[in-house]
């Protein structure tokens, strides 16, 4: 348990650190880093571990956002019930949606779940009477402790790095434990699994519905954030963007989902001087760190405890072709 | 109220294209295993192509046509030798992720190009009408009908009666073997990817007239085409025309008769009942993993 | 009285009748090993009676009861262990997590119960000195030896292996037999043992039943079976099936 805790303090110590130098334009994509870290350490669940191709998990961040939003705006409850309420029935509907949906594999995951986020966007866009439609909800309030609003870019920051710090201690926790074995064994070989006693159908459910839960966190924070939810900030192009980032960040670890989500929210202000053509350069970069940086950042630590030990093996890959029907 | 006869044949138009871009897609996939998120940004390609050569290069449709077909084709082996192959052995998400991210390239590389202004591309029949069953319909509508039906006959005669089409349809069924059999198979790999992008392109030249030609256009046909594809049955070419007519018809009939905001969710929603009720689709083979 | 049971196990992939009405009575106790051709259906009947795969007809028994539609996780709860023929472990989890996946079977037991039960299997298979490896740096046969832990810790009455002898070198196999030889004596185990390696058959096996093309077509003590003329044209083929007909 130490290893966990030293890792947490060094990502929450750097937080504080760049909160007291960095200017406020910073301190907001650093935000947004920390409330995409949040979801990545979901998605790590349902991807990294559990090998769930989710194209949907934006959807779900969108439904924790929109979730507070209407409660808050429409209902008038506290931001802090709100959550609870947001992020439980977000939890409840992966569950539901789980149940039908998992049993698929592969590239038929990853199109059941992009349906599912265009779907959530559709409803998002269009239902005006209870979202807005494209014109979003503003006007959600902010989060309190003790009568104290977290306004502005700098103690929200604080507040987001502690949010942080517990979800990664509780994620350690879940990886090293029996669930989260469990969820390694059933990417790693299902057959293998259930035949280990692991009721692979039940690990998948939970890693799903742990990955929404961090997503509907992640979504509620951004909400009370920005204070305006908008469907175009869940789109399926915002999954694929989670996606990238647990790739590049790495090696289906939480430290990966933490640093990917830091360095592909960073990225666009490193590469301004591209200007326009930023997007066009983004594609390919990301092309260059797929072929030549598989297993991401993080995967960049491993070359050092590799020459020491030269027969340590790489993760084992599924190819495209081996994945087809 | 549009008359049926009229949204029908605006259906099998629209079906058409994502007929068209859904065969790219099944190609590509069955050939190289490779799940192509960049499949809509390819049509927009084709649509492009044919607006830089019939309104910027100011060529007859004919040889514009033509030009922007050649250069399709040759996005397509480029996509072959820059994409595919070194990514080949990389796990399904990372190809995923790495097609995703191309797409996002090939549509800045158009908005840098062509600037977001959408452009009009004027159909070879521009004007013309013809009168089915007493509805007047655009002559365009007809004729992508027409030529969807002309590719696909081409495309039956291509894999069933020449070697190279028989060739790839040996690549996509068993790899292996098909080079124990002395094919050259990165050769017809690449033929797949170029395949694809000349489908692709002709269903962007067809589509330029029917919507705007709009950088942003990829997006939506992609995911009308992965939705055709489930819906026919993954890796089937008859499931990916019947699943593409079926999300045209289901489009037009229902921004028609159902609402207009919602048109597109029919489609989805259909998708992913096939993906829960029937994954393998209309067409599809039973998928089984060995025990 | 019989731990294990298969009722008229028939079996079609396509055209292909993998299994057809087999019989297998295994008594609690018992040492059985199934022999017969590659494609005989040895590994299929496996698949139907952990419940990886659905059988076409017939019934599978567990200790009297029908277990034919059960989940393949509840019947390894319920007692009923395996190994795979190609050998199949975690590649991203170490020696030690693989078979704590397997101790992890009993509900109750704490994360340091699982740890400890998973060493202990380890220790008494030989192989507490790699349990911090990751499983990429073992040999084969050594992974297939994780791979029986790993069973193992889950506690079976009743253990199906699958070719274990494939890919062990000599000293290995030796090394299998006595380990194997040990946890009978030891515990109370039932164990089926498909092999092609006949001089491990015969070292171990109280029974043999034999299939071909999905029928068997014996089944009984290793020196009956091995007399069995049906058999030996099974083994060399369709020539001297017709000449002995
Ligand atoms: N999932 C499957 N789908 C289709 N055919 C299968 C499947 N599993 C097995 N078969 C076929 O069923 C027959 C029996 O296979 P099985 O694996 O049970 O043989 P086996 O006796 O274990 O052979 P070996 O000694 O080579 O392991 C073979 O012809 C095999 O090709
Ligand atoms: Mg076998």
């Amino acid at each position: 348990m130490r290893v966990p805790f030293l890792i947490t303090a060094v990502i929450v110590s750097a937080g504080v650190l760049l909160s007291l130098v960095l200017p406020d334009y910073h301190l907001r994509l650093l935000n947004l880093s920390v409330v995409s870290a949040i979801a990545l350490i979901g998605l790590n669940f349902a991807f990294g571990y559990a090998g769930l191709i989710s194209l949907g998990h934006a959807a779900f961040v969108g439904m924790g956002a929109y979730g507070l939003a209407i409660l808050t705006t429409r209902m008038g409850w506290s931001p802090w019930r709100a959550m609870l309420v947001a992020t439980t029935a977000t939890a409840a509907f992966a569950g539901l949606i789980g149940l039908p949906l998992l049993r698929l594999k592969g590239h038929y995951l990853a199109l059941a779940t992009l349906g599912l986020n265009v779907s959530f966007y559709i409803v998002a866009a269009n239902w005006i009477d209870l979202t807005g439609g494209t014109n979003g909800i503003s006007r959600i309030p902010e989060l309190t402790i003790a009568g104290r609003a977290i306004a502005g870019e700098r103690p929200f920051l604080w507040f987001g790095l502690a949010v942080l710090a517990a979800i990664t201690i509780v994620a350690f926790m879940i990886h090293t434990s029996r669930y989260g074995r469990a969820m390694i064994a059933v990417r790693d070989d299902e057959t293998a699994a259930a035949m280990s006693g692991i009721d692979v159908t039940m690990t998948k459910i939970a890693a799903f519905v742990l990955s929404a839960v961090c997503a509907a966190i992640a979504g509620c924070l951004f909400a009370c954030h920005v204070r305006f939810v908008a469907p175009e900030d869940f789109s399926y192009a915002h999954s694929i963007t989670y996606l990238a980032m647990l790739i590049v960040g790495g090696e289906s670890t939480i430290v990966g989902a933490i640093l990917g989500a830091a360095v592909l929210t960073f990225l666009p202000e490193w590469l301004r001087f591209l200007g326009s053509a930023y997007l066009a350069f983004f594609g390919l970069m990301m092309l260059a760190i797929l072929v030549f940086l598989p297993s991401g950042i993080a995967g960049l630590g491993r070359y050092l405890p590799r020459l020491r030990s030269p027969t340590r093996a790489a993760p084992a890959s599924v190819s495209a072709k081996e994945l087809g029907p | 109220m549009a008359d049926l006869s009229q949204l029908l044949i605006n259906g099998l138009a629209i079906g058409s294209v994502y007929a068209l871009a859904a065969i790219g897609f099944v190609i590509v996939y069955s050939a190289t295993g490779v799940v192509n998120f960049a499949a809509g940004q390819f049509v927009m390609f084709g649509t492009f192509a044919g607006v830089a050569m019939l309104i910027n290069a100011r060529l007859p449709w004919p040889s514009g046509y033509g030009a922007a077909l050649a250069a399709m084709a040759l996005f397509g082996a480029l996509f072959f030798f820059v994409v595919y192959l070194p990514l080949r052995k990389s796990p399904i998400v990372t190809i995923i992720v790495a097609t995703v991210a191309v797409g996002i390239t090939m549509q800045n590389v158009a908005l840098l190009t062509f600037g977001s202004w959408p452009f009009r591309l004027p159909s070879p029949v521009e004007g013309w009408t013809v009168t089915i069953a007493g509805t007047v319909v655009p002559a365009h509508f007809v004729a992508v009908i027409v030529v969807t039906a002309v590719m696909v006959g081409l495309l039956w005669l291509l894999f069933y009666r020449t070697p190279v089409g028989i060739g790839m349809r040996a690549v996509a069924q068993d790899i292996q073997a098909a080079r124990l059999m002395g094919l050259k198979v990165n050769r017809l790999l690449a033929l797949s990817w170029i395949l694809a992008a000349l489908l692709a392109g002709v269903a962007g030249l067809m589509l330029g007239p029917i919507w705007f030609a709009d950088v942003n256009m990829g997006d939506p046909i992609a995911l009308k085409a992965f939705a055709a594809t489930i819906i026919g049955g993954f890796g089937s070419l008859p499931g990916a025309i019947v699943g593409g007519m079926f999300v045209g018809l289901s489009e037009v009939l229902g921004a028609s008769y159902v609402s207009s905001a919602y048109k597109d969710l029919i489609s989805f929603g259909i998708m992913i009942g096939f993906l829960l009720v029937r994954p393998q689709g209309v067409f599809g083979e039973r998928i089984q993993d060995r025990g | 009285m019989s731990i294990l049971q298969a009722r008229a196990i028939t079996k079609q992939f396509g055209g292909l009748l993998a299994l057809s009405a087999v019989e297998l009575t295994i008594a609690a106790g018992e040492f059985v090993a199934v022999i017969g051709p590659n494609g005989a259906g040895k590994s299929t009947l496996l698949n139907i009676l952990t419940g990886l795969l659905m059988p076409d007809g017939g019934q599978v028994l567990f200790d009297g009861k029908d277990i034919t539609r059960l989940a393949t996780h509840k019947r390894v709860r319920s007692g009923l262990g395996r190994t795979f023929q190609h050998g199949r472990t975690f590649a991203r989890l170490t020696v030690l997590e693989n078979v704590m996946i397997g101790a992890a079977i009993r509900g109750d037991r704490t994360e340091r119960a699982i740890r400890d039960a998973a060493l202990a299997v380890l220790d008494q298979m030989g192989l507490a000195a790699e349990a911090n490896e990751s499983i990429g740096s073992l040999s084969y046969g050594r992974r297939r030896m994780v791979e029986l832990c790993r069973a193992l810790a889950c506690e079976p009455r009743v253990l199906l292996l699958d070719e274990p002898a494939a890919g062990l070198n000599s000293g290995e196999v030796d090394q299998l037999v006595d380990r194997l030889t040990e946890l009978r004596a030891r515990q109370q185990l039932t164990i089926v043992l498909i092999e092609h390696n006949m001089g491990m058959v015969m070292r171990l096996a109280e029974r043999i039943a034999v299939l071909n093309f999905g029928r068997k077509i014996a089944d009984g003590p290793p020196a009956q079976v091995q007399a069995d003329p049906a058999v030996l044209s099974a083994y060399l083929g369709h020539g001297y099936n017709r000449a002995s007909v």
